[in-house]
């Protein structure tokens, strides 16, 4: 989802930080948002504070999407201003080795594959989408690890979908100065 | 039942059908390639999924992924709205087999009135009158022996086709053989399918449809006829109902006739019959769209029905819910195909960012548009920007009125056909009435604005 955005150019001191505002704004405000949401006739519900918004959307209707665990039946957390994980992953991030994430080939229900943690090359099999039975190979960039791998088994996931997030291995010499 | 859509389409008519949807009650979902990330049925729907790149075969030709995203999204029917998948029977028996529901008629219906050639003798059979023409074409020989008995000039067209495209006129037995093998590898290039067939060509005809609705139990009306006979090459920019052609009672027989013959012959949901109408007043069926029609504000405008809801509910296995004597056909309407073309330079199709959008408004005017202000005109997909309609008691006030929304329509960044309507309203064959479909590719459209710029 384009409004999707996950912070992962950050430093732990920062990290830190935004795990705790998030903490505070799931317990406080995230409830209260869901209940005015379930009330009244709106689709969408959207607070701002500090560095972080908070949107909480109705789900739709039936189906695969009702149990999405990051998108959209429940609150999408993101900071005000963050840059896209594709461009917070360019070569020239100042503040790690590239990371990028492998995108979904097609609309359909996602299956996983390998687990956070696991060493892949370039157009290694990460998981599958199943495409009304035939299953389409979500593949990892470049080589590297994956970080993060976002759906879980059974997820509805559309055309060109963040499935994994994937760091590249240690720059080279040639890459170093990049860095 | 139908509680939430998919809509596996984009543009003006993406947004038609979910104002339909949010009419009704029903959720919609709207299938999005990439191209249309930012089109406003996209930013409006409940929700968008993205279904493949802007590669439309790979996105809203794409049976399989226009079927997962609904399986995906919870939808239990999907509206395949006018091009891409609407009248393709195997994409409807698709959708039906993983238990959804096609908004449009069931599959079995679609291939029944897939073949043009076939249809031509299924509704004669059922008492509407047909060009002379041929059945498929063998091989040369057996061609021109079929286009000698048809009569010169005659028209080639591949069975499977629409929209005019892979036509040709040959006037003489040394040019039909000269084209056909011409023909046969465009049809099979744009429609994989090469059969063609003849049809004695019309010199002066004017193009007059009828609008019908079948529910799943036979109960069929007419929506009256709408007036298609402002075209470029076989493509209508401008369409009116009544039409100026034909006698009230000529107009009443004819729709009377439409609606009796597809009844009979099994047709359901919305549909519209097209007929060319020669000088004397002759009408010939030519051909069905089995589809909700770019045209359709124009009878919406002059009967007060939702075409597209009523498409919905008949596919929900509603009956019709009223009769022939409910559907009125009050004052005229005119619909103006906004596209985003240079009628100036060949009608090149234009793309681009449109800086500024202002849409006309006022008593009996109706704009029906994906486009804003900031939007970005892709260009992989047709020019259509959008639809200005205007509806008055008389046809002189829905020229004046049309007049008066075409003077505040400003689209600004992007090259558009706005000039030659003006113009059109100011053309005698247009005032009077007379207008015929090869009369703006024979004169030009550039005679029309040089002759509104004289004034």
């Amino acid at each position: 989802m384009p409004d999707q955005q996950r912070p992962s150019d950050r430093t732990a001191s920062q990290r830190a930080a935004d795990h705790a505002g998030i903490d505070r704004l799931a317990d406080a405000l995230v409830p209260a948002l869901v209940a005015k949401l379930g009330t009244a006739s709106l689709g969408e519900v959207e607070i701002r504070e500090g560095d972080w918004h908070v949107r909480v959307r109705r789900p739709a209707g039936a189906g695969a999407r009702r149990d999405r665990p990051h998108r959209a039946a429940l609150p999408i957390v993101a900071p005000s201003g963050a840059s896209s994980p594709a461009q917070a992953a360019a070569p020239g991030n100042p503040t790690g080795p590239r990371q990028e994430a492998a995108l979904s080939p097609t609309v359909g229900m996602f299956k996983p594959g390998v687990l956070a943690g696991t060493r892949v090359r370039s157009g290694d099999r990460i998981a599958t989408v199943d495409l009304l039975g035939i299953a389409l190979d979500v593949v990892a960039p470049f080589d590297g690890v994956v970080l993060e791998v976002y759906p879980q088994a059974g997820d509805g996931v559309e055309y060109g979908e963040e499935i994994a997030l994937v760091q590249a291995d240690a720059p080279t010499a040639d890459g170093a100065e990049e860095g | 039942m139908v509680s939430r859509i998919l809509i596996a389409n984009r543009g003006e008519i993406a947004l038609r059908i979910l104002r339909a949807c949010r009419t009704l009650g029903i959720e919609a979902v709207v299938a999005y390639s990439e191209a249309d990330r930012a089109s406003l049925p996209t930013l409006l729907a409940d929700e968008a999924i993205c279904i493949g790149p802007a590669d439309a075969r790979r996105s809203y030709l794409s049976a399989p992924a226009v079927i997962s995203a609904a399986l995906v999204t919870g939808c239990d029917a999907i509206h395949p709205g006018y091009g891409f998948l609407s009248e393709d029977d195997a994409f409807a028996d698709a959708v039906r087999a993983h238990g959804l529901t096609f908004i449009g008629p069931p599959s079995q219906v679609l291939e029944r009135f897939a073949s043009k050639e076939e249809v031509r003798r299924l509704l004669a059979a059922h008492g509407l009158p047909t060009i002379p023409g041929s059945g498929l074409l063998g091989d040369e020989a057996q061609a021109l022996e079929e286009a000698g008995r048809v009569g010169y000039p005659v028209l080639v067209k591949p069975s499977a086709g629409g929209g005019g495209k892979g036509m040709r006129m040959v006037r003489s037995a040394r040019e039909l053989a000269a084209i056909l093998p011409i023909c046969r590898s465009e049809a099979r290039a744009a429609f994989g399918d090469d059969s063609l067939y003849l049809e004695r060509w019309l010199e002066d005809n004017r193009h007059v449809e009828v609008q019908v609705a079948v529910d799943h139990y036979g109960q069929g009306v007419h929506l009256w006829e709408r007036d298609c006979s402002v075209q470029r090459r076989h493509q209508k920019i401008l369409e009116e109902s009544p039409s100026p052609a034909m006698t009230p009672a000529g107009r009443r027989e004819l729709a009377e006739r439409a609606v009796r013959a597809v009844v009979a012959a099994g047709y359901e949901n919305v549909g519209t019959l097209e007929f060319l109408v020669d000088a004397d007043g002759n009408a010939y069926f030519i051909e069905i769209n089995c589809r909700i029609q770019v045209e359709h504000p124009v009878t919406e405008m002059l009967t007060g029905i939702d075409l597209v809801a009523t498409q919905i509910r008949i596919a929900a296995g509603e009956p019709l819910g009223f009769t022939q004597a409910d559907v009125h056909q009050d004052g005229h309407a005119i619909e103006f195909r906004i596209n985003a073309e240079d009628p100036a330079h060949d009608f090149r199709p234009g793309a681009g960012t449109i800086e500024r959008l202002n849409t006309p408004g006022g008593p009996g005017v109706r704009f029906d548009s994906h486009a804003y202000s900031g939007y970005d005109v892709p260009p992989y997909y047709d020019s259509l920007l959008g639809k200005l309609i205007v509806w008055a008691p008389t046809r002189e006030v829905a020229i004046a009125r049309g007049k008066a929304a075409l003077a505040e329509l400003v689209v600004e960044g992007v090259t558009t056909n706005i000039a030659l309507h003006r113009a059109l309203l100011e053309a005698e064959p247009f005032l009077e009435g007379r207008f015929t479909t090869n009369l703006l590719d024979r004169v030009g459209a550039a005679a029309f604005l040089a002759a509104a710029e004289r004034g």
